[in-house]
């Protein structure tokens, strides 16, 4: 309890005596919002994109694709197949009967960016089932494109990253101008992509087979007599994954290497304001080396001198780390962005901001732990002597 | 430099402090040489492009154009030379260690002569069927040498007995290129061909051509998409130029303003922390500098010893800094794990230049106000300890 009060009083006389180091200590705040700050920049595209992937999977929902495939693109499902795969046992029906699933088809389609750049949007095929399965699935504007008919609908972010696609617009497929007559909302990535008839689709982009096969499960655990169903049919050579999984891998495939390059970069510019939090802590250590000394002289112990100095630290490095998290929030948090032919929100989510607040409690730690033992130990009629 | 020995014993004053800042200015500047190093290389890549090359691809995707389409871009007038080439991605051994092979007809070498590989390993690949030209980052990556055999497990591309696993004899180690950031693998497109069921075989994924005049090119890839619009596979090309372009690069991020934005911030902190640095120093020896003016030193060289107090940091830590990070640029292939590519820096001469730069805006702006305090200094006031 002693040890407490103590600890309570350094440090309360401590951080009271802060606005006459006003400067030097700006340094550690200065130094750690632009640590956090960048971080969580880079770290805001990853997190958007990991959020957009994991929105677009529904553990209800069941992905087929062809035996080891990666991608949707690279997949392809003959329609014999899928007529196999639609009658699996493990699929959730419609009130008439008919099971909930739809084969679709992925195409990519150049588009060019806002800018001018050439760029890919993916063309998603729905068949009969497509909404029904989606329930996520709303039109915003326009109408829905009429099955059959040469007509697409767009996701209501693409406008915000590609020329040309808003109702009205045209695309040029093989077979001649489709027009965008309905804007959808998913809340995905989705959101970003052109949605047309399959077999319109199909015909003309001259596909003979889908790309996968989507599927709504009976229950959560349906999974397993559907997927059992599926790899012991010798006439079927498809791999199955819950939807929700699905993404989770493509998007942590895709995550990683901006990670490592938002991690790298972060741990360099820590590194920097590790050494500034240093120079400060020292400095300060000297600067109220007389204050400290008349402490111990009156009693107190080194143990909460050496707390109040890694406190006053943390405090500075802390501040500044929520600095940096708050401007890069404002700046990025929520603005659409768009990554090869993905378009999603960039996030800066609490978890972020939490994550960097335990990082600007590290280089507090790291950096006010020497200055700290310092402060501790040195003899206190030298330090009252010293001018 | 009759200063120096003043200046000298200026910083020595607080050994401590001239370290750590010496230390995080070294660090800034190790930031400042990988970040703008990297944007030297995209400028590289961009500057070798050549103006005479034309990629064309599947303009809506899919598993391949028939190779009569090679044939056919050959005879249009314009074309020097036509080459096809087909990809083999996949992994080795564990699913998260991706490589791939691309494998091109004979003609590549010719449109491609820049390439690091020599017209004697291109015939040494043509001798062994299943050979392999391996880049040196990739055999570094794999732990492979010539001779050695080289095993990708490719889940969505069959060869015809059914089987998922291609085997390669590598024959030659060649050069790494800039643009090839994971390194590359050249396999023959006749054995792949070859190798696939007959359903697969007879197709390309990407054609490149090479124009009579490279003044022409662009006009050349539109008379190519043009030619094929309304056929069964329709192209999508792009000259060697655009498709090096940094703004066709990286999905639509602008990544030379992140780099610059992210070597911004680091160079923020640093200034903030030297001047700070400098700030405290002359603070201190305020009377100090009040005796030197008195005994006849001018504002003029008062100014010098403060600008060249603030300039040893940034210089001896620029000059380590920026030697550290081309040090780490030869280092960071390796660093990476395997299979994850990351542009290697390249410490063109102006990157050095630009780190001169700003070290000099860092030692000028941290300098300037105290160095301004220092000239309007009442120098009685000064001397009498008031001020």
């Amino acid at each position: 309890m002693n040890l407490l009060r103590q600890i309570w009083i350094v440090s309360i006389i401590n951080f009271k005596s802060l606005p006459h180091r006003i400067w030097q200590s700006l340094v550690i705040v200065v130094g750690m919002g632009c640590v956090v700050g960048v971080l969580l920049s880079m770290l805001s595209m990853t997190e958007g994109m990991h959020r957009a992937y994991l929105n677009t999977g529904d553990p209800g929902r069941a992905l087929v694709v062809s035996e080891g495939s990666e991608s949707e693109n690279n997949s392809a499902i003959p329609r014999d197949q899928a007529r196999i795969i639609m009658d699996a046992p493990g699929i959730a029906k419609a009130a008439d009967g008919s099971p909930l699933a739809d084969p679709g088809i992925n195409a990519g389609i150049p588009v060019l960016r806002l800018n001018g750049a050439k760029a890919y949007d993916t063309l998603r095929g729905f068949g009969p089932k497509g909404v029904k399965l989606r329930p996520e699935f709303h039109m915003v504007a326009g109408r829905m494109f009429s099955p059959g008919t040469r007509e697409l609908i767009v996701g209501a972010a693409a406008h915000t990253q590609y020329q040309g696609m808003n109702i009205g617009d045209k695309v040029i497929l093989p077979d001649g101008e489709w027009p965008i007559v309905g804007s959808f909302a998913t809340g995905d990535l989705l959101d970003g992509q052109l949605i047309g008839d399959t077999e319109t689709v199909m015909l003309a982009v001259r596909r003979k087979a889908y790309n996968s096969v989507l599927v709504r499960l009976q229950s959560y655990d349906s999974l397993t007599t559907f997927k059992k169903a599926l790899t012991t049919n010798p006439a079927l050579s498809v791999s199955v994954e819950r939807q929700s999984d699905w993404y989770k891998k493509i998007s942590e495939g895709f995550s990683t290497f901006f990670s490592i390059i938002a991690y790298g970069v972060g741990v360099i510019m820590a590194m920097g304001a590790l050494f500034g939090c240093l120079n400060t802590m020292y400095a300060a250590v000297s600067t109220r080396g007389r204050e400290i000394a008349t402490l111990r002289a009156l009693g107190y112990g080194a143990f909460p001198v050496a707390v109040s100095v890694i406190l006053e630290a943390m405090l500075l490095s802390v501040t500044g780390a929520l600095i940096g998290a708050a401007i890069a929030w404002s700046l990025y948090d929520g603005v659409q962005d768009g990554f090869g032919n993905n378009v999603f929100k960039l996030t800066v989510s609490p978890a972020l901001i939490g994550m960097a607040v335990l990082w600007a409690v590290v280089v507090a730690l790291l950096g006010g732990l020497l200055p700290s033992i310092r402060a501790a130990r040195r003899p206190v009629v030298d330090a009252l002597r010293a001018t | 430099m009759r200063y120096f020995p003043l200046v000298w014993a200026a910083i020595m004053r607080k050994p401590m402090r001239a370290i750590l800042t010496l230390l995080s200015v070294m660090v800034a500047f190790v930031l400042f040489g990988l970040m703008f190093g990297m944007s030297a290389t995209f400028a590289l890549v961009e500057q070798r492009a050549h103006a005479d090359r034309i990629y064309s691809g599947a303009r809506f995707g899919g598993t391949g154009m028939p190779v009569a389409v090679v044939r056919q871009i050959a005879g249009l007038p314009g074309v020097k030379i036509v080459t096809g080439a087909n990809f083999l991605g996949g992994y080795v051994k564990d699913p998260k260690q991706r490589s791939f092979v691309m494998l091109p007809d004979r003609q590549f070498s010719q449109v491609f002569a820049d390439w690091p590989p020599t017209p004697a390993q291109w015939q040494a690949l043509y001798k062994t069927r299943n050979g392999l030209l391996m880049s040196q980052r990739q055999a570094r990556m794999w732990h492979k040498k010539a001779g050695d055999t080289f095993t990708i497990v490719a889940p969505a591309t069959t060869r015809a007995d059914g089987s998922k696993t291609w085997t390669f004899q590598i024959v030659a180690i060649v050069g790494d290129m800039p643009q090839a950031i994971g390194g590359y693998n050249f396999g023959n497109y006749d054995y792949f061909d070859k190798s696939r069921p007959l359903s697969e075989q007879g197709k390309v994924m990407e054609i490149d051509s090479q124009a009579n005049d490279p003044t022409r090119s662009a006009e050349l890839a539109a008379l190519v998409d043009r030619t094929f619009a309304s056929s069964a596979n329709p192209t999508q090309s792009i000259t060697e130029k655009m498709a090096y372009a940094i703004g066709n690069n990286f999905g639509g991020l602008d990544i030379n303003a992140v780099i610059r934005d992210i070597a911004l911030a680091g160079l923020f902190m640093i200034l903030f922390l030297v001047a700070n640095g400098i700030a405290q120093s002359v603070r201190e020896r305020f009377a100090e500098f009040a005796t030197l003016k008195t005994i006849g030193f001018t504002d003029r060289a008062v100014t010098i010893m403060v600008v060249l107090e603030a300039a040893f940091p940034c210089v001896v830590g620029g000059v380590l800094g920026v030697g550290l990070a081309t040090y780490l640029a030869r280092q960071l292939p390796a660093m990476m794990p395997p299979g994850f590519g990351i542009p290697v820096p390249t410490m063109a001469p102006w990157v050095f230049g630009l780190a001169a730069i700003a070290a000099a805006v860092v030692a000028l702006g941290s300098a300037a106000l105290p160095a301004l305090r220092l000239a309007k200094m009442d120098i009685a006031t000064a001397l009498s300890g008031r001020a």
